[in-house]
């Protein structure tokens, strides 16, 4: 389980965290809703240590992120983490030297099923193929967790149909998954887990499936009561 | 270590092709020069020759004769190492702000890698020395070479012959080349030193931005005040302090630098980083 206790952070004299607290279980896609600079993105980089926070703690599966943590979390940042001169083939080389937990098999499931071609430039991949490509890298990964920002930003409806028939595919099943996205109509029916943010804080915290059954609401319903 | 080795190779090919021009730059302009400057002092002690009818020992003797040390004095020569030295300085920023900037932030990644993070900082600066290194050896071998050519190029009675060994007992070519072995681990200390709070300059700055340039900047000051020190303070007292003994403060303090850097980077980088 991921845990989130209490986490505050300031860029500043601007308090972007104020006392975030959550969890995310494994096998389940938990996602962060909220509108833009509310510290959705920070929140993911604080679980990765990409970001300092000012007080509270992160507990992956019991224990404060450490090099280890990271054979266990992947992140997919909104925009690809390779450099652009480098090939697709190349990227997935670097991944399979570097991390004990690549799966080759995996990766080239997924190469096939997004249609990427390997000897292709990370330069000089469209931006629907380069959201691909950074889902593959992360996604080719053995790991228990899997953090997503915005997976679907800018990119083309096919695109987005694609990267979605993901989430129910044997690819992210038995993960947990937290996920950022505008997009919350491509999703809704696949999130377990809602947390709206609102000014630094979590506004609130449903289980989806609960929500619709006796409430009969979608997470917009409940973020447009909660947030408007 | 086996991820240390896999991450230096990486950096390495990262800059291998800036590399290879470099590379390219020097080995072109030094021979070009050696023989251009070689054929024009022939041209020129020919032309005085026949004009002034002496024979070459009169030339040699009343307008001297040519060497390797002329040579190294030109542009040629002078140039492609400034030129390899500016950029190498650059690099040192470079390899860290490229992964932070731009569409592809790599740094995620890097920070990422399931390796303890201080060896992200140990495989740059090890990137850098053995450029370095790469370019000092090449250099040596040009100096052969060019040595060489200027004997096929100049009659013996015009050209002044030097050992190469004679040769690097001049101007930059003794710090490139120290004679001794504790005069090699001064120099290239001293530049691994230098790489190394730089790097943790950059890593200040990286973390707490605006605030890390103050941080940053307070940081060299510090450590050019304090390596400076000893020197200023033992011309205040007359040279109380044997040069030697200087030197043994100098190095110790520099080892002491060196420590405080690299704990500063370990945790700036575990720590304080911000992508």
């Amino acid at each position: 389980m991921i845990e989130v206790k209490n986490v505050k952070k300031r860029y500043g004299r601007k308090t972007v965290l104020n006392g975030v607290t959550f969890s995310a279980k494994k096998g389940e896609i938990t996602c962060l809703i909220g509108i833009n600079g509310v510290g959705k993105t920070t929140i993911m980089k604080a679980i990765m240590a990409l970001t300092p926070i000012h007080s509270g703690e992160i507990l992956i599966d019991g224990e404060k992120v450490n090099k280890n943590t990271f054979n266990k979390v992947a992140f997919i940042p909104d925009m690809i983490t390779m450099p652009p001169n480098m090939r697709i083939e190349e990227a997935l080389e670097f991944m399979a030297d570097f991390y004990p937990t690549w799966n080759q098999t995996r990766a080239e499931e997924i190469l096939e099923f997004f249609r990427l071609n390997r000897k292709d430039r990370i330069g000089d991949l469209s931006k629907g193929n380069t959201a691909k490509a950074n889902l593959l890298l992360g996604l080719a990964l053995d790991v228990d967790y899997v953090l997503m920002d915005e997976p679907f930003s800018g990119i083309d409806i096919f695109s987005r149909e694609e990267i979605a028939e993901i989430f129910t595919s044997h690819l992210v099943e038995d993960r947990g998954v937290i996920i950022t996205t505008h997009e919350i109509n491509d999703i809704e029916h696949l999130i377990d887990r809602a947390i709206i943010l609102h000014e630094g804080r979590v506004l609130k915290e449903f289980d989806t499936e609960k929500v619709r059954e006796l409430e009969g609401k979608s997470v917009i319903d409940v973020m447009r009561e909660v947030l408007m | 270590m086996k991820s240390y080795v896999k991450l230096v190779n990486f950096e390495f090919n990262r800059y291998f092709k800036i590399y290879v021009v470099l590379v390219g730059i020097t080995i072109l302009c030094q021979i070009t020069g050696v023989i251009f400057e070689g054929l024009r002092f022939v041209k020129e002690a020919q032309e005085t020759m026949q004009h002034e009818m002496i024979t070459m020992e009169q030339y040699a003797m009343n307008y001297g004769p040519i060497s390797m040390y002329d040579f190294i004095e030109t542009i040629w020569f002078i140039g492609p190492v400034a030129i390899c030295i500016v950029t190498l300085l650059i690099y040192m920023l470079f390899i860290w702000y490229r992964d932070w900037y731009g569409k592809h932030t790599f740094i995620y990644r890097l920070l990422m890698l399931p390796v303890e993070r201080l060896n992200i900082y140990f495989a740059k600066v090890t990137a850098i020395f053995l450029f370095v290194l790469g370019l000092v050896s090449l250099q040596l071998i040009l100096l052969i070479i060019e040595n060489n050519i200027l004997t096929r190029l100049v009659p013996e009675a015009l050209l002044m012959e030097m050992s190469i060994t004679s040769l690097l007992t001049f101007d930059i070519l003794i710090i490139l080349y120290p004679p001794t072995f504790s005069e090699f681990l001064l120099y290239y200390g001293a530049g691994f030193l230098f790489i190394l709070v730089v790097f943790t300059m950059i890593l200040l700055e990286r973390s707490f931005r605006i605030k890390g340039i103050l941080l940053a900047a307070c940081y060299g000051g510090v450590i050019f005040a304090l390596l400076l020190a000893p020197i200023l303070i033992n011309e205040s007292l007359n040279d109380y302090f044997y040069p030697i003994e200087i030197l043994a403060i100098e190095g110790i303090l520099a080892l002491m630098i060196g420590t405080v850097s690299i704990m500063l980077s370990r945790f700036l980088l575990n720590k304080k980083i911000t992508v």
